[in-house]
C-alpha cells in the first residue's frame, strides 16, 4: 500500500476535497462526529456536535469533465437533534450526534437514523424537482379563492421546479435509553434495528416507535458492582438474528436473538489474554473498545482499542487472528494522555468495501492504513497543506527515538488537539472520507 | 512508584468530581475508567506506604524527630485502612447518586455514620484539593501539547448526580 508502487492492493491516495470553515478557531458546534456513507456510495453523511446532519451528493461522472471525477457537494442540510433538558434529572441532553446509519435504498428517498445520547431520529430525504400548478380552489400564490367565481375546472399540471432536497423526520424513537447511547446499527432484515447504550441494548422495529425490545441488560442489581459498560454493537451484515457487542474490558460477546428473547448469555465469547508483563495503570482505559464492525463478508469483525485495530475470526474466541498497532508509540506515553483525557478518545474504524484493508484515525490528523493480504501499512495526514487537486498524499512517519530523519515528526510534537476518530470507506470504491475536527477530507485512489 | 500512584490517584478524583458538572450527565463509562485507575493507583499507593513505614519501623525503631511527620501519616493511614470490601465499594460511590454527600446535613452524617471514622484522604478537603492543583501545575511543563493544559471542565451548573432509579424501557 506504499505511494508510488502500483499492482494489487497498492493504493495512492491523492487529495480530493476538503470540506468544512478554514478558521483556527473551530466552533465546537462545528465538530464532525459521525461520518457515513450509504449502501451505494453516492451519498456521504456527517453529523456534528450542534446536531446538524449535512449530507453530499457524489455528481455524476461525465467523460467530459474529467477534472470533478465524482465529487462530493452538499445535497442535504438540516438540523436532527436540538439540546433538551431532562427536568426529572436535571440533566441537559446533548445534541450532539452520535451515530448516524442509513437504510437501504427502497425508493426514490433516502432514509437513515440518527441518534444523539438519548433519542434516535428516522429521516427522509426526498426531492422534489416539479410542483402543481393551476388549482382549482386556490391562486397560485395560495391564496383561496372564491367559489363563486370559480366556473370552470382543470387538471393541474405538474411543472419543473428547482431541485428541492427535503428531509423530514418520520420516526422518532425516544425515551427507551437511561444510559448514553453509543451505537446504532441496521438490521439486515431492513425491518429492525439495536441500539445500544451504556448498560443496555434494544431492539426496534423500523415502523414501531412507542415500544422496543430490552435484548441485552448488564445492568448489575447494585451499581456498586459495576465492572464493565457496553461500548458498541452492531448487526451481522447478513444474519439478521446475530449481533455482537463490545465491552470496556475489551471483550466482544456474540449474541443469537433465536437462543432467548434476553440475550444477556452471549452465544461466543470473545477475549484476548492479556500480557501480564504490559499491565500499567491504564490497562483497563486502554483495552475497553471504542468500536466494532463486521466485515461485509460478515466472517471477520474488527475491533478498536486504544492503542490498536484487532481482527477477529467469529469462529476462533480465543484470540484475534490479526492485531495491527495503531500508535505504539504513545505506549510510554499513557499517563501524560491521562492527564490531558485523551486516552478516553474513541477512535473507529472501518473496513474497505473488499474487506482487503482496514483504515483509523489517529492524533496530528495522521489516519492509518492496514492491508491485510501483505501487512503493510501506511501512515497518511489529513491537511491543508496538501490540499492540492489530486495531489498525491505523501507517507508520514513518527520517529519514536534516536536520531528524527528528515520529513519524520517526533512524537513530542505530535498535536493531540487534532485527532482523526471518524473515518469512512466507500463501500464499492476507493475513496475515504475522514473527518478531522470541523473539517471533512475526501481522498481517493488515483486508480479509481 | 508511590508517588506516581498518588499523582494518579489525586488526578482520578479531581477528573471524577468534574464530571460531575460536565454537559450531557454523567458518562457512565467513563467515570467507571477514572474510579478503576483511582483505584489500581490507590491500592498500589496504600501498599508502598504500609510497606515503607514497616521497613521505616524496622530500621528506625527509636528516632522520634526523624519519625515528627510519619506518626501523623502512619495514623492517618491506619485510619484508612480499607477492609477488601470497602476497597472494592469505595471507588463506586461516586458513580452513585451523591446528593447526599453534598450537604452537611443530619441525613448526610447518619448515612455515612459507619464510614465516618474510614474517611480517606481523596474525599474533599482543602488541603487535598490544593495538593491537587500544585500537582497539575508540577505536571504542566511535562505534558504532552494540549489545548489549555486543562483537561477538567469548570463548568457552573446545577446539575446532580445522575440517579440508579431504573427506568423501564418501553
Amino acid at each position: 500500500m506504499m505511494a508510488g508502487v502500483g499492482g494489487g492492493n497498492d493504493f495512492q491516495w491523492c487529495f480530493s476535497q476538503v470540506k468544512g470553515a478554514i478558521d483556527e478557531d473551530v466552533a465546537e458546534a462545528d465538530i464532525i462526529s459521525t461520518v457515513e456513507f450509504n449502501y451505494s456510495g453516492e451519498l456521504l453523511a456527517t453529523g456534528d456536535k450542534g446536531g446538524r446532519v449535512v449530507i453530499f451528493q457524489r455528481e455524476q461522472e461525465s467523460k467530459n469533465r474529467q477534472v470533478s471525477r465524482g465529487e462530493y457537494n452538499v445535497y442535504s442540510t438540516f438540523q436532527s437533534h436540538e439540546p433538551e433538558f431532562d427536568y426529572l434529572k436535571s440533566l441537559e441532553i446533548e445534541e450532539k450526534i452520535n451515530k448516524i446509519r442509513w437504510l437501504p435504498q427502497q425508493n426514490a428517498a433516502h432514509f437513515l437514523l440518527s441518534a444523539n445520547d438519548k433519542t434516535i431520529k428516522l429521516w427522509k430525504i426526498s426531492e422534489r424537482d416539479k410542483r402543481a400548478e393551476g388549482y382549482n380552489l386556490k391562486d397560485e400564490d395560495g391564496r383561496l379563492r372564491d367559489p363563486f367565481r370559480i366556473t370552470t375546472l382543470r387538471v393541474p399540471v405538474l411543472m419543473p421546479m428547482d431541485l428541492m432536497v427535503e428531509a423530514s423526520p418520520r420516526r422518532i424513537f425516544a425515551n427507551a435509553h437511561t444510559y448514553h447511547i453509543n451505537s446504532i446499527s441496521v438490521n439486515s432484515d431492513y425491518e429492525t434495528y439495536l441500539s445500544a447504550d451504556d448498560l443496555r441494548i434494544n431492539l426496534w422495529h423500523l415502523e414501531i416507535t412507542d415500544r422496543s425490545f430490552n435484548i441485552v441488560d448488564i445492568k448489575p442489581a447494585n451499581m456498586e458492582e459495576l465492572t464493565e459498560v457496553i461500548t458498541a454493537a452492531e448487526c451481522h451484515p447478513h444474519q439478521c438474528n446475530v449481533f455482537v457487542y463490545s465491552s470496556s474490558k475489551g471483550t466482544i460477546r456474540l449474541c443469537d436473538m433465536r437462543a432467548a428473547a434476553l440475550c444477556d448469555r452471549h452465544s461466543k465469547f470473545f477475549e484476548e489474554p492479556e500480557d501480564p508483563s504490559s499491565r500499567s495503570f491504564f490497562s483497563e482505559i486502554i483495552s475497553s473498545i471504542s468500536d466494532v464492525k463486521f466485515s461485509h463478508s460478515g466472517r471477520y469483525m474488527m475491533t478498536r482499542d486504544y492503542l490498536s485495530v484487532k481482527v477477529w475470526d467469529l469462529n476462533m474466541e480465543n484470540r484475534p487472528v490479526e492485531t495491527y498497532q495503531v500508535h505504539e508509540y504513545l505506549r510510554s506515553k499513557l499517563c501524560s494522555l491521562y492527564e490531558n483525557d485523551c486516552i478516553f478518545d474513541k477512535f473507529e474504524c472501518c473496513w474497505n468495501g473488499s474487506d482487503s484493508a482496514i483504515m483509523t484515525g489517529s492524533y496530528n490528523n495522521f489516519f492509518r492504513m492496514f492491508d491485510r493480504n501483505t501487512r503493510r501499512d501506511i501512515t497518511l495526514e489529513a491537511s491543508r497543506e496538501n490540499s492540492k487537486p489530486r495531489a498525491m498524499l505523501k507517507p508520514r512517519k513518527v520517529c519514536t527515538g534516536g536520531k528524527r530523519k528528515k520529513d519524520e515528526i517526533s512524537v513530542d510534537s505530535l498535536d493531540f488537539n487534532k485527532k482523526i476518530l471518524h473515518t469512512a470507506w466507500h463501500p464499492k470504491e476507493n475513496v475515504i472520507a475522514v473527518a478531522a475536527t470541523n473539517n471533512l477530507y475526501i481522498f481517493q485512489d488515483k486508480m479509481n | 512508584m508511590d508517588v506516581e500512584a498518588k499523582r494518579i490517584m489525586a488526578l482520578s478524583i479531581s477528573k471524577l468530581y468534574s464530571l460531575r458538572t460536565q454537559r450531557g450527565g454523567l458518562r457512565l463509562h467513563r467515570s467507571l475508567l477514572l474510579s478503576m485507575t483511582m483505584r489500581a493507583a490507590r491500592d498500589i499507593y496504600h501498599t508502598a506506604q504500609l510497606l515503607r513505614d514497616a521497613e521505616e519501623e524496622q530500621v528506625v525503631p527509636c528516632a522520634p524527630d526523624a519519625a515528627t511527620e510519619e506518626p501523623m501519616e502512619i495514623s492517618k493511614d491506619s485510619s484508612q485502612t480499607l477492609t477488601p470490601k470497602e476497597v472494592a465499594m469505595k471507588p463506586q460511590e461516586s458513580l452513585e447518586e451523591d446528593k447526599e454527600n453534598r450537604c452537611a446535613s443530619e441525613r448526610h452524617s447518619r448515612k455515612r455514620r459507619d464510614k465516618a471514622a474510614l474517611e480517606p484522604d481523596f474525599l474533599p478537603l482543602k488541603k487535598a484539593k490544593m495538593d491537587t492543583d500544585e500537582e497539575k501545575q508540577h505536571l504542566q511543563g511535562e505534558i504532552l501539547r494540549t489545548n489549555n493544559g486543562n483537561s477538567c471542565r469548570q463548568v457552573d451548573t446545577l446539575t446532580a448526580f445522575p440517579t440508579n432509579r431504573a427506568i423501564v424501557a418501553c
